[in-house]
């Protein structure tokens, strides 16, 4: 029967040749003796489109063919979650190095808008080279551990890996129904956080980035900036920085989901000192005038209020922040306090029932 | 298809896919070579595509839990399967597994009636 043989033809093309001629002779017995078997009760051979549609019911040759192969997917169920988490991770960190070489070299070269446009239009390419790399060597370790090439005992045996006392504690924060922090927010967290970083660092340079139009305006006026304003703009990129390396650290030791009160009471305290420095200038003098002898008739008077005006809304940011402390403070040491509470009665109980 | 429709037929494959191997390794106690299977297991109720029975059988060989040997018959080449040694093993543990799971399922299903 000529459409049979085509569709054994078309069946061996995608079987694996070592095998091929094997199985297409044990699929032929099968076929022909079923073939056999129609024909004799029907009393005739199948008309062609009888046997077109018993060809059919056997399904196309590429799909019958590839029931005859072992390996159907690039990378198992045994080691995809090892391969999604390195991806993550492997994604992440790409993208925080680029970021990191990509503003080493703006700002070593001449930092200018069109250079951090083109570095930030690469990331694309750079996720999705890190994505191939990662799969294709998954894809490899995959193969090689499924064909007994090679033996990694911690891929294979991972679910036996692990001891539920190393578990993260249960906190107060989920417990009450509030969402931890995901990966994705992470992730997003710190590339706005080495945007952020990069807009800072290029103000100096360029001016009008934080102040737009208006640095026209200013460089005209008969006003300047006091030095203590570079004494605050020091210790907002070094507080920036903190930050956003220990949200990379987070990420590299996969514990983003950790509330860390302490870290974040921390940074807060450190965030009053820049403000503290801006308060402690003789006289509230934090603006200047460029000329004070001439100027000072003229301007002494606006001048005095723009100063008073910085002084209280500095002080206002400082009270606001002294309050938000002591309540940030006042919860953890209640939650703390409730925690050895709830611990009590089960150590009282685990004591007394031994 | 609806996706009810769908979500049945994932699962009855499902179900399927380890009754099919028990019933084939408890069919190969006898020899058969893959057409007469597929009846003989027709003839008991479990019908059982081509392009499924087939790779099966092969997969269960190279896994050591059946043998084969090619011999003439009615003019024709074929390749005859049967339990290996191997296999007979594993059909008594896997039958004992399935009539437990059976047993369980029966009991959960009594005892909500």
């Amino acid at each position: 029967m000529e459409l049979l043989d085509r569709y054994l033809q078309a069946v061996k093309q995608h079987l694996p040749w070592q095998r091929q001629d094997d199985i297409v002779a044990e699929l032929r017995a099968n076929l022909e003796a079923q073939l056999e078997e129609k024909e004799g009760e029907l009393g005739r051979p199948l008309t062609k489109g009888e046997s077109e549609e018993w060809l059919k019911q056997l399904g196309s040759p590429l799909h019958m063919a590839a029931r005859y192969k072992p390996h159907q997917y690039l990378i198992g169920p045994n080691i995809f979650p090892i391969y999604v988490a390195v991806l993550k991770i492997a994604a992440t960190w790409c993208t925080i190095i680029y970021f990191i070489v990509n503003l080493a070299l703006i700002f070593t070269g001449t930092p200018n808008l069109t250079a951090v446009a083109e570095a930030l239009i690469r990331v694309p390419w750079i996720l999705m080279t890190t994505a191939a790399w990662v799969t294709l060597i998954f894809a490899a370790i995959d193969y090689g551990v499924s064909h007994d090439y090679l033996r990694i005992p911690a891929l294979t045996a991972s679910s036996s890996c692990w001891s539920p006392s190393d578990l993260p504690p249960i906190e107060a924060e989920l417990v009450k129904g509030k969402k931890a922090r995901s990966f994705t927010q992470t992730v997003v967290e710190v590339v706005f956080g080495f945007f952020l970083l990069a807009w800072v660092l290029l103000i100096p340079s360029n001016p009008w980035l934080l102040w737009g139009p208006a640095v026209l305006v200013w460089k005209q006026s008969p006003y300047q900036m006091g030095s203590v304003w570079m004494q605050f703009y020091w210790w907002c990129v070094a507080l920036s920085s903190l930050q956003l390396g220990w949200r990379c650290v987070e990420l590299l030791r996969g514990t983003w989901e950790k509330k860390r009160p302490v870290l974040q009471v921390v940074i807060k305290a450190a965030g009053m000192i820049p403000v503290i420095l801006v308060l402690a200038v003789h006289d509230h003098a934090t603006v200047l005038l460029k000329n004070p002898t001439l100027d000072q008739v003229r301007y002494g008077t606006t001048l005095d209020v723009i100063n008073r005006s910085i002084y209280w809304g500095f002080l206002a940011i400082l009270l606001i922040t002294v309050v938000q402390l002591a309540v940030d403070v006042a919860r953890m040491g209640l939650n703390a306090w409730r925690r050895r509470m709830v611990s009590m009665p089960e150590r009282q109980g685990l004591g007394t029932r031994d | 298809m609806t996706v009810a429709e769908n979500l049945f037929e994932n699962l009855r494959l499902e179900l399927r896919r380890g009754c099919l191997t028990l019933a084939v390794l408890a069919q190969l106690r006898q020899e058969y070579y893959g057409y007469t299977l597929r009846k003989a297991l027709a003839e008991r109720g479990l019908d059982i595509d081509e392009s499924t029975l087939y790779p099966l059988l092969r997969r269960l060989e190279t896994q050591g839990l059946l043998a084969s040997e090619w011999r003439e018959e009615e003019k024709r080449n074929k390749r005859f399967y049967r339990l290996s040694s191997d296999g007979e093993l594993m059909f008594t543990k896997l039958l004992e597994e399935w009539r437990t799971i059976n047993a369980s399922v029966d009991a959960t299903l009594n005892s909500r009636v």
